[in-house]
């Protein structure tokens, strides 16, 4: 049953014939997997959350170009992964990616520390990102004082995380469909949202602005007369310098980049699900959608920047995210950016609407957290390193339940030593980002000798004759890219501004490697006697 | 104990046939089982002009002389697509004419198995190893008699054959696809074919079905969803369960000690349905990645263990 013919080079001549035959499907659109992306590296859940915001402890730092280089090396990750897709598709990710260049014992230590262990700290910072970016604002705007108390308490925060948990584990459970819809829609109400931001910043002066906060901050916070001018005060007297925004110094403003890279480092977060996608093995389709995921958040962020700098004033911004960490800030809730910009209109009904609206960001982004986790933890059940249990799922709804244990349970009792701040947890976050870009750099590897350690699926993929100079591109971009990487990690590691290279968190990163590593022992050994050999699961059989 | 290793949905892949030949030796298996799914799904012209060929793989035209003919043939088999010299004339007469082409069709894909019936002659003869094979959905029902004419690989579909101490039933048809494919019929039907081998299967606890549709919601049929334009919906993330409720109600009655699937390539896995192990390996022909199953029975205890591995 030969009926359809495709791919014209030329106009009149086709390229191939096709039959009817199962799961020949039209591609899929780069516009629903750009979403995934754009909102995986999210500009409000992490770029003003963290990125924009951690600006005042690198304060001789320049943002804007800090963003833009930041933008260039995670679009050489970018390459790679959508490389990747390309060559093996519908492998399931970081995971088989390693396993089949690098071996399975390498490729299970990196992928579930990278993307299972670490993302039992990231629930608190998700349930503190959940408080800060949409209960607090809402509750203060409300004058719901008793609301925002209790989430700044530990009790409230370890709250925050397990209201996060049950949202994500709904989103799990109602499957992939049901979320690319929630996302989809949140997209929507998510841009609009910052559109309306971007307009008022755009539309009113500082002066108007100062009026704003001084007046909110009075009616909302209780602050004395001149909340503005205190919080300038407050903020450099806890040690930020200020500076204009344009103003540059190199040293510092490469300093920035491991902020950022807690925002912008996930354009890729999706590459565990286009193993599932039929048309990933062209090239374009991957790399586009997380190319634009990446640099529509990049320009939104400049952009923000600069409005932010001009109606709220830079100095402003930076001594409000200082003063704040110091405690001393007149608005005693994080300086929520969103927030401050709906003060502009004089009116809470409508402060709380795009309160709501903006919540967007957060609903449509909070099931990454265990989507691509969940996949990791089947693909090791299937491999039999995890008892298969793992990967049960049930009857009725396909509840992935075994996975859920597994990245439920664990993160409940993170949450609790992050809300309760025991060993200092609080104070790791730059680890949920360090772990991961850990397991990015052993892919990375992994991808710069794929041409050469697998050359039998590399030679025949449609990537194989991208070179540079005779070279690979995608071993190109993986040093560029492994290169960025490394650079991050030492910072992380030598420099102390980034809260990464103290003793309990060193521990704390160590005991995930190292119960990964008795994990796949454990498993190496039992399933030997049981007559099974884990290292056979990659090994190539002889085609001749 | 025999030891069973189970691949599916090579889809034309040659590579991967000399992978599944090569399996028995690799893993020391003794029977190896092809759940169907054999043939291709596209013929790739490559067209004899002005002296040179010209063939478009990955969206891109390339010429080519006359000694290089042959590797690009085998980097188009090595994908799972059929190579096809031609004149420009032939070109044009198969673009403009679906009943020469569906001819055309079913002549390089009865080739193909011819060959890789060849090639089992070759690599098994004399080993020990059994080799069967059950055309799939998307195989044409002319393959069933090019597999009968071997004799060394023996055709499954529709029988019931002893595996040592075990029995063994296979079919590659499955429940309706918007492909209209050449093996599918409704549940009902396909109820009615899986129940007239399942009844005569002695002992169910040291039964094999070997069923090339997976059973329904059973985690081994998420398919990604498509419109009614085939278009993939979004991005491709959205999967939905397609596998056969006749499928799933046979394994469920019956509790076979194993079933073994195939179909839905990204749909890898291994999961209790009561007592019955099923797995569906998935399929990287594509990429020349052969993903299959190795299972170690045991007469005393039905089954040892079970991998899946990527070889």
């Amino acid at each position: 049953m030969a009926d359809a013919t495709m791919g014209s080079s030329s106009a009149s001549r086709p390229a191939l014939f096709l039959r009817n035959a199962t799961g020949l499907v039209k591609a899929w659109s780069t516009f629903d997997a750009f979403i995934y992306s754009f909102m995986s590296v999210n500009l409000v859940t992490l770029v003003l959350y963290y990125g924009t915001a951690s600006g005042y402890l690198q304060s001789d730092g320049q943002l804007l170009s800090a963003v833009l280089f930041t933008g260039v090396m995670v679009t050489f990750l970018v390459i790679v992964y959508a490389g990747l897709v390309t060559v093996m598709p519908r492998t399931g990710g970081d995971y088989a990616w390693q396993s089949r260049v690098l071996g399975g014992g390498v490729a299970f230590v990196l992928a579930v520390t990278g993307w299972w262990f670490i993302l039992w700290y990231w629930t608190p910072i998700y349930g503190n990102i959940l408080v800060a970016m949409f209960i607090n604002p809402i509750a203060a705007t409300l004058g719901w004082t008793g609301v925002t108390d209790f989430f700044s308490h530990p009790l409230g925060i370890f709250v925050a995380c397990l209201l996060t948990l049950a949202y994500v584990s709904v989103v799990v459970t109602l499957g992939m469909e049901a979320y690319a819809k929630i996302q989809k829609v949140s997209f929507w109400l998510g841009v609009g949202g910052i559109a309306v931001v971007a307009i008022l910043l755009l539309l009113y002066s500082q002066s108007d602005f100062q009026n704003a906060f001084n007046r909110e901050a009075s009616s909302l916070f209780g602050a004395k007369d001149g909340a503005y001018q205190a919080t300038i005060d407050a903020g450099t007297k806890a040690g930020y310098t200020p500076h204009d925004v344009t103003f540059f110094s190199a040293g510092p403003t490469l300093l920035l980049v491991p902020f950022l890279l807690f925002a912008l480092l996930w354009p890729n977060w999706g590459a565990t699900l286009y193993g599932e996608v039929r048309g990933a093995k062209e090239y374009r389709r991957p790399f586009w959608s997380m190319f634009w995921g990446l640099w529509a958040t990049i320009a939104f962020t400049l952009v923000v920047i600069l409005l932010i700098a001009k109606t709220m004033g830079w100095t402003f911004y930076n001594s409000a995210n200082s003063a704040f960490g110091a405690g001393t800030a007149p608005v005693t809730i994080w300086p929520n950016p969103i927030m401050f910009a709906g003060w502009l209109v004089n009116n809470h009904l409508f402060q709380v609407v795009l309160l709501l609206v903006m919540g967007a960001w957060f609903f449509g982004w909070a099931g990454t957290l265990f989507l691509s986790s969940t996949r990791v933890i089947f693909a090791a059940a299937f491999d039999r390193v995890l008892p298969s249990w793992a990967a049960n799922i049930s009857a009725g709804r396909r509840v992935p339940y075994g996975a859920l244990v597994l990245m439920v349970v664990p993160s409940i009792v993170v949450s609790a030593l992050y809300a309760w701040n025991v060993f200092s947890f609080q104070t790791f976050i730059l680890d949920a980002a360090l772990v991961i870009a850990v397991t990015f750099l052993g892919t990375v590897i992994a991808a710069t000798i794929l041409p050469w350690r697998r050359k039998d699926i590399y030679a025949s993929s449609p990537i194989a004759r991208y070179k540079i100079a005779g070279i690979p591109t995608i071993t190109v971009a993986s040093v560029v890219a492994g290169a960025f990487l490394l650079f991050t990690l030492y910072e992380w590691f030598s420099n102390s501004i980034y809260g990464v290279n103290n003793r309990t968190s060193l521990y704390f990163m160590g005991a995930m490697y190292v119960l990964a590593i008795v994990v796949y022992a454990v498993a190496f050994y039992v399933r030997r006697s049981q007559g099974i050999d884990l290292n056979k699961i990659h090994e190539a059989i002889p085609v001749e | 104990m025999p030891k069973v290793f189970f691949a599916t949905d090579l889809h034309g892949s040659e590579v991967c046939w000399r992978k599944f030949l090569n399996a028995g030796r690799f893993y020391d298996a003794d029977i190896l089982i092809c759940g169907g799914d054999m043939t291709g799904k596209a013929i790739v012209p490559i067209v004899q002009e002005n002296g040179h060929f010209t063939f478009t793989l990955g969206a891109e035209q390339q010429a080519i002389e006359a000694a290089q003919v042959a590797d690009v043939e085998a980097q188009i088999r090595r994908k799972g697509y059929y190579p096809l010299q031609m004149t420009e004339e032939r070109l044009h007469e198969l673009d403009t004419d679906p009943d020469k082409r569906a001819a055309c069709f079913q002549q390089v894909m009865l080739d193909g198995v011819d060959r890789w019936m060849s090639l089992a002659a070759e690599k098994l003869r004399g080993t020990g190893i059994r080799c069967f094979v059950c055309p799939g959905n998307d195989d044409e029902m002319e393959v069933d008699d090019v597999i009968r004419r071997s004799d060394i690989v023996e055709l499954g579909e529709g029988r019931m054959v002893e595996i040592g101490d075990f029995t063994m039933i296979s079919t590659g048809w499955s429940n309706p696809t918007p492909w209209k494919t050449h093996r599918e019929e409704s549940e009902e039907r396909l109820a009615a074919r899986i129940e007239a081998m399942a009844s005569q299967v002695p002992d169910p606890s040291r039964a094999i079905f070997n069923l090339h549709c997976p059973p329904h919601a059973s985690g081994l049929d998420e398919a990604p969803a498509i419109d009614a334009d085939l278009k993939l919906m979004h991005g491709g993330r959205a999967l939905r369960p397609v596998g056969s409720t006749a499928v799933r109600k046979a394994i469920e009655s019956h509790q076979p000690l194993m079933s073994l699937h195939g179909h839905i390539h990204e749909s890898k896995g291994a999961v209790k349905l009561g007592k019955t192990l099923s797995i569906n390996p998935g399929s990287s022909y594509e990429e020349g990645v052969l993903m299959a199953a190795i299972v170690l029975l045991d007469a005393r205890n039905g089954i040892k263990s079970y991998q899946l591995v990527n070889g």
